[in-house]
């Protein structure tokens, strides 16, 4: 993730448009390559692109705010190019080895069949051949590593290094991974799988509960856990990046996490996830007027909770750009001024994000078809695809070609030790 | 930061975010007054084909081989043998009691659609004669609109509704005799559509805003066009769905695929139309078309029932295993025959519960 602004420092805001510029036709470039539904990979189909993107973000979250880069250090005397290279190329092993080794050729083939086509097309039944099955399967895995980026991520702002702050690297490392995978597990247990069993028919209803939330939330698409999430990680984000870690920070101890840290973040930033999620769906209301069960497109409940999601990605897409390409600006004023004024800006950037990724540039950029709602398009690919190569500059390559950003006070490196964990080393 | 500032940048941010979005998305046009666009004592659809492909499998297989339902369809290699085609007769009884017809789509296959309009039905000798007044394209997917030369060899000059959100590739099938090709994966150009009578006659591009500005086409009193301008798969975009106010009854839709979601065309109905009455609908209900599940499929049952239609005529995209469900459920589904077993081709996933009307049925609202 990015690191704060450095105040006092120079900044070339210049080189950082430019590099903003470049970094958006080096997405434009991984698109045309891997998802562009007219390029040569074609992998947005669109559960199976959308798979490899989320956990491909995990493996590099997984890196970086979990293992803090230990059980994958490049030589110490390696340049940013070097250094960027090898992580990348570590990052995208354990990506294929998570979805093609761990979950489809162990889980998904000696447990959970949901997690392997292969296995759903074994079992038979209606439905069950490979595109069916690989888009299950996806859609299984995209839940999983949602429900993991959250815990990462929260954990990294809340709890840090607790309970393990007197321990060695390794300790710290494998212990948090156990953590969050545990965390993980629950939340994907209780939000998500209810609507993976429900994917087949008939339903696996003795391996998971008919959806809980259908009763209120108008649909029994899980669709309704996953905005909710995303608008929490949006805070978290929005909290980490642009409010330089407060309020959260202030209830830590020698800069490092606590127990109580951790909660008040965690329930803090569900809370404020909650009031976000609720005033996104009241706005699309006056828009679009009240959703109904059985509706399609933005009559749908579960398209209004996902695209709830899908507005917090586009503004979390333009907090970062604002912290790597524009210093976070500005650094002037107090923080609560500068926070303010961050947010506003990452809001208005989002909207403006959110004009681009639905007008017609995308038809031709993307391949998209032009309008909202297609059940089979959705922004976040784009924009989490966009947000890995943001965290691959700023965390593996330290922001290479841009000048690397030292730390000029006490305050501003421990919050790059916390947020950037590969400056560790 | 204390709480209290916290709290109050919180605050700030939500309403920015409210008032920004205000003022940056543009709200859907509402109908100033409700729509009075006649009525008809009845209408009967006859279906002439639903079976867009035979084998689900084969279709699916070749989807995901060349880059699943975001992929152009004129880049993919289909098999053309698996293709069959969607069209419908619509005959409309009007209050005067007396019958006017017209089609809906034209299939894809043309070699199937031949069999359909000569062997099958009379479309053929309807369409010489002038008995069918014009056709509706519903959408410009493969199957709706490719075997477009089966329909202009009886009828160059047929005046057709179309949506007008089409694509060169569209309008040189439609109008100037192109053989279209498509690269498999050893890159051999294999052969995909064709047309070699041009349509003379006339094109109405139907929008949003409909004939009069009011969102729908007068097509005959007591029927109307809308089209919703939605994105669809395969990189097609915009459907016209038909719309009956059938006299003592209510509003029945028709329609090829309704991506727009049926429960939609409903509240459009709702929300436009003088008088308005939910009755019944028919058509592809695009559900479960690749005879898969989601929990949003249980909402759609679950909405159907609560806008209380009383005739349910699904087939085509609507998956068999939606309308079973459906049916099970209390929808009132209406059955269809045997008689798709009479033809020289049928689907693989068609079952003895016979929850589809397909090839060979009618249904009167």
């Amino acid at each position: 993730m990015a690191e704060p602004s450095r105040p006092g420092e120079h900044f070339s805001y210049i080189l950082g448009i430019i590099n903003f510029i470049a970094i958006f036709f080096v997405v434009w470039l991984l698109w045309y390559v891997f998802m562009h539904p007219d390029g040569v990979m074609k992998l947005y189909t669109p559960m199976y692109g959308f798979s490899l993107v989320v956990a491909f973000l995990s493996s590099v979250v997984m890196l970086t705010k979990v293992w803090e880069i230990y059980p994958a250090p490049p030589p110490e005397d390696s340049s940013r190019l070097t250094r960027g290279i090898i992580l990348t190329v570590v990052a995208v092993i354990l990506m294929l080895i998570t979805v093609f080794a761990i979950f489809r050729g162990f889980l998904g083939t000696f447990g959970i069949a949901y997690f392997s086509p292969d296995s759903i097309v074994a079992s038979g039944g209606t439905g069950a051949e490979p595109f069916n099955a690989r888009e299950n399967a996806s859609t299984a895995l995209i839940y999983f590593f949602t429900a993991f980026l959250w815990w990462a991520l929260a954990w990294n702002i809340g709890f840090g290094r607790w309970p393990w702050t007197r321990d060695t690297a390794a300790v710290v490392s494998w212990s948090r991974m156990l953590a969050v995978m545990v965390l993980t597990i629950v939340t994907y247990a209780v939000l998500f799988h209810p609507h993976v069993c429900y994917l087949f028919y008939p339903p696996q209803n003795k391996a998971g509960v008919e959806p809980w939330w259908s009763s209120f939330a108008g649909t029994g698409s899980a669709y309704f856990s996953l905005g909710l999430i995303l608008c929490t990680v949006a805070w978290i984000i929005i909290s980490d990046l642009l409010w330089e870690g407060y309020p959260w920070k202030s209830l830590g101890r020698d800069g490092e996490g606590s127990l109580w840290k951790g909660l008040i973040t965690v329930f803090g930033t569900l809370i404020l996830g909650g009031i976000t999620f609720v005033i996104l769906l009241k706005v699309m209301n006056v828009y679009w007027m009240e959703p109904f069960e059985g509706g399609q497109y933005t009559d749908a409940p579960y398209f209004r909770y996902l695209h709830t999601g899908e507005i917090g990605g586009f503004v979390v897409l333009a907090a970062f750009i604002l912290a790597v390409y524009f210093n976070n600006f500005p650094n002037l004023g107090s923080l609560f001024v500068r926070a303010f004024l961050r947010t506003l800006i990452a809001i208005a950037g989002g909207l403006c994000i959110y004009l681009f990724y639905y007008s017609s540039a995308t038809t031709f950029l993307l391949g998209k078809v032009p309008g909202i709602a297609q059940p089979d398009d959705t922004p976040l690919v784009w924009t989490l695809l966009y947000l890995t190569v943001i965290m691959i500059q700023a965390d593996f390559f330290q922001y290479w070609p841009l000048p690397r950003r030292t730390a000029q006070t006490n305050e501003v490196w421990e919050a790059k030790v916390r947020v950037a964990g590969a400056s560790r080393l | 930061m204390d709480r209290r500032s916290f709290l109050k940048s919180m605050a700030a941010a939500g309403a920015a975010a409210s008032v920004a979005g205000t003022a940056v998305i543009p709200k859907p046009a509402h109908a100033a007054g409700k729509i009075d666009f006649g009525q008809v004592k009845s209408v009967k659809v006859d279906v002439l084909t639903e079976t867009s492909w035979f084998d689900n499998d084969i279709f699916k297989k070749t989807l995901m081989d060349y880059g699943g339902a975001m992929t152009n369809q004129y880049t993919i290699p289909w098999e053309w043998d698996n293709a069959g085609g969607y069209s419908a007769l619509i005959t409309v009884t009007g209050l005067d009691d007396k019958e006017r017809k017209f089609l809906m789509d034209t299939g894809w296959n043309t070699e199937w659609m031949d069999y359909i309009f000569n062997e099958k039905s009379n479309v053929a000798s309807m369409l010489k004669n002038g008995e069918i007044e014009f056709m509706m394209l519903s959408h410009w997917h493969l199957d709706h609109l490719w075997g477009i030369e089966s329909t202009l060899k009886n009828k160059p000059d047929i005046t057709i509704y179309a949506p007008q959100t089409h694509y060169p590739e569209d309008i040189a099938l439609l109008r100037e005799k192109a053989h279209h090709k498509a690269k498999d994966k050893s890159g051999k150009e294999v052969p995909i559509c064709k047309n070699d009578v041009p349509h003379t006659g006339k094109l109405v591009e139907c929008t949003p805003s409909g004939d009069k500005g009011d969102g729908i086409y007068r097509v005959m009193p007591g029927v109307a066009i809308r089209m919703f301008d939605v994105p669809i798969l395969l990189r097609v975009r915009g459907e016209n769905v038909l719309y009956f106010n059938v006299k003592d009854k209510g509003i029945v839709t028709v329609t090829g695929c309704c991506h727009p979601g049926v429960l939609s065309l409903f509240s459009y109905a709702r929300s436009n139309f003088e008088g308005y009455k939910p009755y019944g609908c028919y058509g592809g209900l695009h559900i479960t078309l690749f005879e898969n599940w989601e929990p949003k499929f249980d909402d759609i049952i679950k909405g159907v029932k609560s806008f209380q239609l009383q005739k349910v005529g699904c087939n085509h995209c609507t998956g068999w295993i939606w309308a079973e469900k459906a049916a099970e459920a209390g929808v009132p589904v209406v059955k269809g025959t045997n008689k798709y077993k009479e033809y020289k081709k049928s689907s693989t996933v068609a079952k003895a519960s016979n929850v589809f009307l397909t090839n060979g049925d009618s249904v009167t609202f």
